[in-house]
């Protein structure tokens, strides 16, 4: 008897214990459709931190809170790039146009709001940088010369070698790779384009060099030479 | 004053002649019943019939004002909560009656078999109970439909996964359930009809044939051990018991179904009052995946076994399993419709009733408890612990941003932060070596898709650079000698969750 009446309770039970369960609570208001939040925070924080980081720095990708960064590139770009995302990256679009989940204004409201967090007046010190895009044709030869003489330095440790890598090249695209040598990038320790730090070596790249660094480096990216590595015992599938 | 009840009277007689009700009212409410059948155990059955005219009645008032349309639908709920006085109140004690609903009408049908009551001469009335409880589990699954928010649409998903996964005639069954290719306007329209005019309608036929086995056999007496069903007999020792010691059915049981049902209704409209309605959640629209839509309560489970099972036992289970529930609940009466009915020389049918139950409570409290469906927005709001990518190379870095872009990190969580349909990467380094990983990344298995197809070599390669950093400073990455090995456990290994 008692065991019948254990079994027959247990249902009982949990039925009740749904009823306290699922706490879904009283008449709330329904949440805002997802295009109409407008504030910077939660837009940037939804979408764009896990790739820039956490107020645009130590991110994987770009530093975008990175004031000269944001002192280099204007605001068509920034559109253009946050929109229809950056072919040759990972860089997603998201303007509902290219099929993301953006609308013109909240990417406006990016825009608008990486300004005022993170651009500050006068970031280069008065020195003018090379151009954000690339405005004159590179060379090869003399890229590898420069970055030889000025990349190298740091970049020849085996670890950041890495530059170099055609693995690691046919996963960027040109004007990242000009965007970080121009820009820098504080959070890792990339410095801008005046490269200086002490030792007397020569002063800040030119336009030309900067243009020659990419068209080389560009040079050594060659998707098909990536060869898929063997994946050991594939057969089963 | 005699003159009106003089009156009263008279047209009373007039339509009693006319419609002769009387006789069989009467013998329906007077008819005897053994006395042991008065019981606190009897009480389900009518609290779910109580329960349906519950439903039906706060069903019509809903009618009233929801919009069955694929642009009003989920704003008519909203006015429903937030303007109509009491609206709230009214989709709430739909809502707690639905839930109440299925939750008693199982177990009525968990005490009519612990009791044995489907044995002869009641086979009939268990079949037809077998089907009154798919409708009522289909009313409950139409009806989550209608409130077409996003929860809806997730509950239809499993539904039409289920009926897509049915051989050469799936396509055509998911098209006749939602009236298209997608889940659309008329789709609602299809739930609409099904959940207020079909399956209601069956209902109620069926309801009535139940109600009249019921009345017509008698109320199934208490069992008692040793005292065995044998269809020679059985008719006359019942027929014996309900006279020699029997009490009119009305009131002698039916006092307690009264208080029984009572009770249920004040329950339903204290969670109704205390918990509100559910939803309308976020607006119905798919294109909206930042949200992590659940099904309605009585099929959560279905939601759970899904993510456990491994993709290659989803379709002959979607596909066998329910027929097998079925087919087993409707041969019950035709395997055992004789002998026992006391549960205490029941043990398999004991045993039996009790792992079902414990199987349902567990697999609906992992998917309640356990967030189970991927963060959808975990690959472009989640970040990575700045320290795990502070001795990054660009590769590794390259590596990070594909493990966010691919949108690993929506099963994956890293930092305690992701998703958890699969394990967390954090240490993934520990337990396999890059050659594992890039097998489990190309492959898949075990609800991880196979990326294989959609990966470039680079992309590969970046990725499992960047996993390979993910192992704590004092614990040396995974390491194994032999190659070939390393292949073997890969095609192996990984067994899914803790
Ligand atoms: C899946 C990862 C990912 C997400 C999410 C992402 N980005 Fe990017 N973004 C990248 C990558 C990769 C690049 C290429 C540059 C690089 O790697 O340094 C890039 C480049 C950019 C650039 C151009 C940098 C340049 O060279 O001028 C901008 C501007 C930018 N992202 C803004 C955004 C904004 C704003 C969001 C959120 C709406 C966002 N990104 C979300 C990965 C991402
Ligand atoms: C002062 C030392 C130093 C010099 C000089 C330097 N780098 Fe770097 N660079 C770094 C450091 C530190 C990092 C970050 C660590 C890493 O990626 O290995 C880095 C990273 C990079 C990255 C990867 C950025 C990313 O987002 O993943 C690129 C590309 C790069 N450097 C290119 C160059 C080029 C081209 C030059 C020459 C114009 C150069 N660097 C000169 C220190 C330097
Ligand atoms: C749809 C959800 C999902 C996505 C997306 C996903 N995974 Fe998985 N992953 C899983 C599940 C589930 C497992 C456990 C598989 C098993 O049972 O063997 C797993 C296992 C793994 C493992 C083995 C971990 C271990 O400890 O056994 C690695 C490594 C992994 N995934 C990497 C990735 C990478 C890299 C990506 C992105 C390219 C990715 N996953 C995307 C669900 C997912």
């Amino acid at each position: 008897m008692r065991r019948g009446a254990m079994a027959l309770a247990l249902p009982l039970v949990f039925a009740l214990a749904g009823c306290s369960r699922v706490p879904e609570a009283t008449v709330e208001a329904p949440a805002p459709r997802p295009e109409a939040v407008m504030d910077f925070h939660a837009l940037y924080s939804a979408n764009c931190q896990a790739c820039h980081g956490a107020n645009g720095h130590g991110g994987p990708a770009m530093e975008l809170g990175n004031p000269e960064y944001q002192a280099l590139v204007d605001d068509a770009t920034l559109r253009k790039w946050i929109s229809g995302g950056m072919p040759g990256t990972e860089m997603p679009a998201f303007a509902q146009s290219a099929g993301g989940m953006l609308t013109d204004t909240q990417i406006g409201a990016i825009i608008a709001g990486m300004r005022k967090e993170w651009a500050k007046p006068n970031a280069f010190g008065g020195a003018t940088p090379p151009a954000y895009a690339q405005d004159q044709a590179g060379d090869v030869k003399r890229g590898q010369a420069t970055y030889q003489a000025r990349c190298a330095s740091c970049h020849q440790n085996s670890a950041r070698e890495q530059v170099t890598s055609v693995v690691y090249l046919s996963l960027v695209s040109d004007q990242a790779l000009r965007t970080i040598i121009v820009a820098g990038r504080v959070d890792i320790g990339q410095p801008d384009w005046r490269l200086a730090t002490g030792k007397g070596v020569a002063g800040p790249l030119s336009g030309q060099d900067v243009t020659d660094i990419a068209t080389y480096l560009g040079s050594l990216r060659n998707p098909a030479a990536v060869s898929a590595a063997p994946i050991p015992n594939p057969a089963g599938r | 004053m005699p003159g009106m009840k003089q009156s009263a009277k008279q047209i009373y007689n007039w339509l009693e002649r006319r419609l002769q009700v009387e006789g069989p009212v009467k013998d329906a409410v007077l008819h005897k019943v053994p006395r042991n059948t008065a019981s606190w155990w009897y009480v389900f059955g009518s609290a779910a019939f109580t329960l349906l005219m519950l439903q039906i009645v706060t069903g019509i008032l809903l009618a009233l004002v929801y919009v069955p349309s694929g642009a009003e639908a989920w704003n008519s709920l909203n006015i429903l909560n937030h303007q109509v006085p009491l609206g709230w109140f009214l989709r709430a004690v739909h809502a707690w009656g639905s839930n109440f609903m299925v939750a008693v009408v199982f177990i009525h049908m968990a005490q009519v078999f612990l009791f044995g009551a489907y044995k002869f001469p009641r086979e009939l009335t268990w079949t037809v109970g077998v089907f009154l409880l798919l409708m009522t589990l289909g009313m409950a699954f139409t009806g989550q439909v209608l409130r077409f928010d996003q929860d809806a649409y997730w509950g239809l998903g499993i539904g039409v996964f289920i009926l897509s996964r049915v051989p050469i005639a799936g396509g055509s069954l998911v098209h006749l359930l939602l009236g298209g290719p997608t889940i659309a306007g008329a789709t609602l329209s299809r739930c609409f009809a099904l959940h207020v005019f079909v399956i209601p309608g069956t209902l109620l036929v069926l309801v009535a044939m139940h109600v009249w086995m019921v009345l017509k056999l008698g109320i199934n007496e208490w069992p008692m051990p040793g005292r065995l069903v044998r269809k020679e007999t059985y008719i006359e020792e019942y027929n014996k018991l309900a006279h020699e010691d029997g009490i009119p059915f009305v009131p002698g049981a039916f006092w307690k179904d009264l208080v029984f049902s009572a009770a249920v209704l004040a329950a339903v409209g204290v969670c109704a009052a205390v918990f509100g309605p559910s939803g309308p959640s976020g607006q119905p629209d798919p294109s909206i995946t930042q949200t992590v839509p659940k099904p309605d309560f009585p099929f959560l489970w279905i939601y759970a076994v899904l993510s456990y099972l491994p993709p290659s036992m989803e379709t002959p289970f979607i596909l066998i399993a329910p027929i097998l529930m079925i087919a087993g609940l409707l041969a019950v009466p035709f395997v055992a419709s004789e002998g026992e009915k006391s549960w205490h020389r029941r043990p398999v049918a004991v045993l039996a009733l009790s792992m079902v139950a414990v199987s349902w409570a567990v697999f609906t409290h992992l998917a309640m408890s356990t967030p189970w469906s991927p963060h959808m927005s975990a690959w472009s709001g989640d970040t990575l612990p700045v320290k795990y990518l502070r001795e990054a190379t660009p590769l590794v870095r390259q590596g990070a941003v594909i493990f966010q872009a691919k949108q690993c990190r929506n099963c994956h969580s890293i930092g305690g932060h992701g998703g958890e349909r699969g394990p967390a990467l954090d240490a993934v380094a520990t337990r396999m070596t890059p050659d594992q990983m890039r097998y489990k990344v190309v492959t898949g298995g075990g609800n991880m898709p196979a990326y294989g197809k959609n990966l470039a070599p680079a992309e590969i390669e970046a990725l499992v650079s960047f996993l390979e950093t993910l192992h704590p400073k004092n614990e040396p990455p995974a390491f194994d000698p032999s190659q070939q090995a390393n292949a073997a456990t890969a095609s192996t290994g990984g067994s899914g969750r803790p």
